[in-house]
């Protein structure tokens, strides 16, 4: 047996915790708004703004920050929150290691974290 | 929308949750050829409603499972690394590929699968062999058997070279990859089934969100269909994970077997 220490293992579960703590609350909140578009365009369809293409990730959030809450706009903000939820859970993760003080992790963490940005970044940069 | 569609997609996302949920799958196994053959959704545009199910699937169950501890959350880490790297590569060429390919690449998985399942559902029975002279020690607590199960990770490189490929066909047919990922965890690194898909499930939400923005910038995301297929298959992973425990899994093994082999002929007949 190498380094195999149950004991040892058993007892670091503060990172497990927040994690968990992080992916319940970005499922509620993503499902809340997209419940909440679901339901705006159901009661007053009127206000259903028709969907042509994706908006960017800038321009969703300048259409919330402007007040601007129709079905579309909250779906789309239910769906990008959902999407972000993985991603905060890893920097969540890479904190969690870091009180921990296991650095190996901190630092598989980071990469996962830097291609998960990298990503983003590059998908900014894609006209649909 | 017309609320019959609005019902119909919400039962098809949720009947679609509540079997990736009992069978570790993620739900767009099903999701994908129900979306293309009832609502007649072009394919792409299933695929993204599919990482969308995938990542709220797994974000739901991932919750629970880390709580009970049975997620080895270093090891879905480490391995994360190269289902990101496979799921980027496979989210930039689905761009480049037509939408006819795309169907009959996912309707081979799909028979993949089902072959897969069969096989898995016929050895239920074996006893799974547990190491302990391996790196990253893990454990969780078997409620089956009321024991504290202790295990190693064998083969790490091996495990990390098929999760790139997992996290290729995960970004290329939008579909979560744990039917690779499971077996190469449980079989090659000696991971027991229960820590396996835990893992797997934990893992295939970051692969799928790796590709999710790249669908998104292509304007591949439709919001009614994504949103209501996912509050769907949300209910439905709940769902099915309260289910799993009350039925037999090596029933549902078969039934699903059989669903995903008539659904694989059927798309790649189309």
């Amino acid at each position: 047996m190498s380094d195999f220490n149950p004991i040892s293992n058993n007892v670091k579960h503060g990172t497990e915790r927040w994690t968990s703590r992080v992916l319940r609350i970005g499922v509620w909140i993503s499902a809340s708004l997209m419940i909440t578009g679901v339901l705006i365009g159901k009661i007053i369809p009127s206000t259903m703004i028709e969907y042509s293409s994706n908006p960017t990730l800038g321009g969703l959030a300048m259409r919330m920050l402007s007040g601007s809450f129709d079905p579309v706009t909250m779906m789309f903000a239910g769906l990008v929150f959902l999407m972000f939820t993985p991603v905060f859970r890893v920097i969540t993760a890479l904190i969690g290691f870091g009180v921990e003080r296991d650095w190996r992790f901190v630092a598989v963490s980071a990469v996962v974290l830097i291609l998960l940005t990298g990503e983003i970044v590059y998908s900014m940069f894609i006209k649909g | 929308m017309p609320i019959n569609s609005f019902v119909l997609l919400l039962l098809g996302g949720f009947v679609a949750g509540t079997f990736g949920a009992m069978l570790g799958l993620g739900g767009g196994a099903l999701l994908i050829p129900f979306l293309v053959m009832v609502f007649d959704v072009p394919v792409h545009q299933a695929i993204a409603t599919s990482i969308i199910a995938v990542i709220a699937t797994s974000s739901a169950g991932a919750a629970m499972n880390l709580e009970r501890r049975t997620v080895h959350i270093r090891l879905g880490m480490l391995l994360e690394i190269a289902t990101v790297t496979g799921a980027i590569l496979g989210g930039i060429t689905a761009n480049y590929l037509s939408a006819g390919i795309l169907a009959k690449l996912f309707s081979g998985l799909l028979f993949l699968t089902a072959i897969a399942m069969i096989l898995r559902a016929r050895q239920h029975t074996a006893q799974e062999p547990i190491y302990t002279d391996g790196i990253l020690p893990g454990s969780f607590y078997d409620d089956t058997n009321g024991k504290i199960v202790y295990y190693t990770v064998k083969k790490l490189p091996a495990a990390m070279m098929i999760s790139i490929v997992a996290g290729n066909i995960s970004g290329l047919l939008g579909v979560g990859g744990g039917i690779f990922k499971v077996p190469a965890m449980n079989i090659l690194s000696g991971i027991p089934m229960k820590a396996a898909t835990a893992t797997s499930n934990f893992m295939i939400g970051v692969t799928a969100a790796a590709s999710a923005f790249i669908y998104f910038a292509h304007g591949h995301l439709n919001p009614f269909i994504s949103s209501i297929a996912a509050l769907g298959v949300l209910a439905g992973s709940m769902t099915g994970v309260y289910i799993s425990r009350k039925i037999k899994s090596k029933v549902l093994t078969w039934i699903f077997a059989f669903v995903l082999l008539g659904v694989s002929i059927q798309l790649f007949l189309r």
